[in-house]
């Protein structure tokens, strides 16, 4: 046997750890399937697993063409708008004064429902996709602002000493100090917006857009399309789900040494 | 062997000069804690002194001034003739803490070599001067290990090594072994003996304990509380170098006896 097949069947190995949750997922899907069969539950209430996998099967290009422009809102705001909190985290956390002013507003804006706030900003960027990304952007600002402020702040006042002794300038003591002692947190932040940005991309398209997964779901849900609409809504799930593990891998590799990525090594 | 006398304010050759000294904490309008008053030491070069007193008598503050952590109300420090603030921009400065501080998201050896990386010391002069080091303090094998994958007595070996890793004049200890078991405590009260021994380096040790402070020290510094001030200096006349058995030294006893008994003064 292989190394890498060996390592995909000790304990803790891949397949240890998937098989439980493969297992549910076929068990789900023939009880789904089965239910709908007996009870003759109608298409509208509940498309059967069949028809959702016909629905992304035929014809596939546009619904993924969809996915696709989804995808690409959600990334581009999920990094405009980390970007621009990671900044005005970086103000808060270096001037008292500013982040006294101005933290009670970012605390009140944060609580603003996308909903609300979503057909405003698209008067403000059109009609294209530039105003989907400016909602996402919005909502991932606030996670990383906060989070990136209260990370900044939490390093050790012993190693704070550390860093006099050594005589270490300003760029020194936030590059090697204050920025890594930030960066599990800075995580905390990231995964709230993965979340946060496909929701906000799905948000907007739903107040107006001709293209996207939103586009898509709203449209069924016009004509009834149901296996269309339930096809759409898984797909807008896994494009959270594989985000949200690239973002648990780049933690791994940036914070290797912090307990959430040693626990479960 | 005669009684230790109380010793005379520094000669200015001293390595170390420290004459009226005092700091008093708070802003204007708020509590003032007077933290030290009229402190006078003189320590030589290559000196192991070590500070003891109750908590809160001004050990840490002391320390601090000597390091460059804090200012004086009154009084003047003089390490090798500079101010602190000089000295520490020098990197002449070694600094120990009771917590190890060491930085989680660093190797050991990246932790030992920062005061290196800091000051912009090549990277292959840092890793030799790091291996080094780790041999010096005993941590051969953990280069590459995390901090989180130590025990506490190993973190403060590499906390250490850390201070020493400029190749300062004077190394500042502060309770560097008070959260340790006994046994790792005696283990790496040889270990700092050593390393004095072979670096030569000149040692001022804050510590609670005053059989730590007779093992190791070449005088001992007693402070009393409220204000701090210097209650008597103890001069450690044992032979050197000393290894534990230096305990069981009739000496030994009488030091530890006269230290209690200066100490006790402090609490009441
Ligand atoms: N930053 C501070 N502000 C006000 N008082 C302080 C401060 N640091 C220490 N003190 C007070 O100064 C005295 C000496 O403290 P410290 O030097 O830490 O004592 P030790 O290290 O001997 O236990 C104590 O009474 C303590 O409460
Ligand atoms: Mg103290």
């Amino acid at each position: 046997m292989s190394d890498t097949v060996q390592k995909l069947l000790r304990p803790n190995g891949f397949v240890d750890l998937a098989w439980p949750p493969v297992a549910a997922f076929i068990a789900i899907v023939i009880l789904w399937e089965g239910l709908i069969a007996v009870f003759e539950i109608p298409v509208y209430i509940l498309p059967s697993p069949a028809s959702i996998w016909l629905a992304i099967t035929t014809n596939p290009g546009p619904l993924f063409g969809h996915a696709g422009i989804t995808l690409y809102e959600a990334v581009a705001g999920f990094i405009i708008g980390s970007l621009m909190g990671a900044v005005l985290g970086t103000v808060f956390a270096y001037s008292k004064i500013i982040a006294r002013g101005l933290l009670p507003y970012v605390i009140a804006a944060n609580t603003i429902p996308v909903v609300a706030v979503a057909p405003i900003i698209i008067i403000w960027f059109g009609h294209g996709i530039g105003s989907k990304i400016a909602v996402t952007a919005f909502l991932s600002f606030f996670p990383l602002a906060l989070n990136m402020m209260k990370g900044l702040q939490s390093y050790d006042r012993t190693i704070m000493d550390v860093f006099h002794i050594a005589a270490a300038n300003g760029p020194q003591r936030f590059f090697k100090m204050r920025l890594p002692s930030a960066l599990p947190y800075v995580f905390v932040g990231l995964k709230l917006n993965v979340t946060f940005s496909v929701i906000g991309a799905i948000v907007a398209e739903f107040v107006q857009a001709d293209k996207g997964l939103g586009f898509v779901i709203m449209t069924s849900y016009r004509t009834l399309a149901m296996p269309r609409l339930w096809a759409a809504m898984l797909m807008s799930a896994l494009i959270g789900i594989a985000f949200f593990a690239l973002i648990a891998l780049l933690e791994r590799i940036f914070v290797p040494w912090h307990a959430s990525a040693q626990d479960n090594r | 062997m005669a009684e230790p006398q109380r010793v005379p304010p520094p000669a200015p050759e001293a390595f170390v000069s420290i004459a009226g000294l005092s700091l008093t904490y708070g802003a204007p309008g708020q509590v003032l804690v007077n933290a030290l008053q009229d402190i006078d030491i003189a320590i030589d070069k290559g000196q192991f002194v070590s500070l003891i007193g109750p908590s809160g008598c001004g050990k840490s503050t002391l320390l601090r001034i000597i390091g460059d952590l804090l200012s004086p109300s009154t009084g003047k420090v003089l390490i090798g003739g500079s101010e602190p603030r000089e000295a520490r921009l020098d990197r002449e400065i070694g600094f120990v803490f009771q917590d190890s501080a060491l930085l989680e998201w660093r190797r050991i050896r990246e932790n030992i070599a920062l005061p290196l990386e800091l000051r912009g010391t090549p990277k292959a002069e840092r890793e030799r001067k790091a291996e080094e080091l780790i041999q010096l303090v005993g941590l051969d094998g953990f280069q590459k290990a995390w901090p989180r994958q130590l025990s506490g007595g190993m973190r403060q070996r590499a906390a250490i090594a850390r201070a020493l890793s400029t190749n300062p004049r004077i190394l500042l200890l502060d309770e560097p072994f008070g959260a340790l078991d006994q046994i790792t405590r005696d283990r790496l009260n040889m270990e700092l003996a050593r390393i004095h021994e072979v670096t030569g380096v000149t040692v001022v040790l804050v510590t609670h304990s005053i059989r730590e402070a007779v093992l190791l020290s070449d005088r001992i510094v007693v402070l009393t509380p409220r204000p701090g001030r210097i209650s008597r200096f103890i001069d450690v006349d044992l032979p050197r170098p000393r290894g534990l058995e230096v305990r069981n030294d009739e000496r030994f006893d009488d030091l530890v006896r006269l230290g209690n008994r200066e100490l006790e003064k402090g609490y009441m």
